[in-house]
């Protein structure tokens, strides 16, 4: 971890006039704070991981939605899978250079208990994978009203 | 004030929350050719109506909004995906030929071929 801490020599033309003695001494530090974080954070932030994609999980009164950013991907090279609980969606995105490299794409997500497994669809629409597993009846929240006498 | 702000960089900042047009850089890769450079940019959830690609003064600015919205009644269980507007910036020095810019959106990946301006191709020079 040494040499993450890099001393910057202060930029005086910060202060010219102001009559300070020195310069102060953590002038630049926090830009370079900043930049280390910028420097960190932006690969979690970006859409797009190696082989790991961003997954989103919703869900209304009749369905549970899991939506995927899967930007230029073949909708034939999409699988989409439920085993015990959970959703797996894979996928292949081939490059369009001359060496046509392809890379295996593949998330899996706990599904909350009580879907119709064999009612599941999936729609892709401008690079995201949007996939409706309907709700068992047991699972609906269900309204019951109880006679207070 | 601004003299305390050259002293303490923090009071000239402005806090990431209270910054509403916050964006995202997106996944991206260049290629280059002797005629053109090739740009793929990945933005998943933007349609057409979306993007917006401006050339002006030197740079290339790509700027996407997510169109999808939560319907009404849906939860967020999970949240994964950035809900910021996507934005990528380059600065290039004329080298390109931005009246032949050819650019298109499909399946949220933006394929954009920037044409090397005439001066700037390999020529080959016929020795007599």
């Amino acid at each position: 971890m040494r040499s993450l801490i890099r001393y910057a020599n202060p930029r005086s033309t910060l202060l010219p006039s102001f009559g300070f003695p020195t310069p102060v001494p953590w002038t630049g530090l926090e830009n370079d704070i900043d930049h280390w974080f910028n420097a960190t954070l932006s690969d979690f932030l970006s859409p797009a991981f190696e082989n790991r994609f961003p997954v989103d999980l919703y869900e209304d009164q009749e369905n549970t939605y899991v939506r995927a950013d899967l930007p230029g991907v073949d909708r034939k090279e999409i699988n989409v899978e439920m085993v015990n609980g959970y959703l797996t969606i894979s996928a292949t995105r081939k490059s369009t250079g001359p060496d046509g490299e392809s890379f295996a794409l593949s998330r899996s997500v706990a599904i909350p208990e009580g879907v119709h497994t064999d009612k599941v669809s999936a729609a892709y629409e401008n690079g995201v994978l949007t996939v409706t597993l309907p709700k068992q009846e047991e699972a609906k929240p269900r309204k019951i009203t109880v006679e207070v006498k | 004030m601004s003299r305390l702000q050259n002293l303490v960089p923090s009071f000239a900042r402005r806090s990431a929350a209270s910054d509403a047009t916050a964006t995202v850089r997106p996944w991206y890769e260049i290629k280059e050719t002797p005629e053109a450079w090739g740009l793929t940019v990945y933005l998943p959830g933007v349609g057409k109506d979306g993007l917006e690609i401006t050339a002006e003064e030197g740079v290339i600015t790509v700027r996407g909004r997510r169109q999808w919205k939560a319907p009404a009644g849906w939860t967020s269980l999970y949240r994964e995906s950035p809900e910021a507007a996507y934005e990528l910036a380059f600065t290039h020095d004329n080298t390109i030929d931005v009246e032949k810019i050819h650019a298109e959106l499909v399946d949220g990946v933006l394929r954009a071929s920037l044409p090397k301006a005439e001066a700037l191709k390999p020529r080959k020079i016929a020795v007599s």
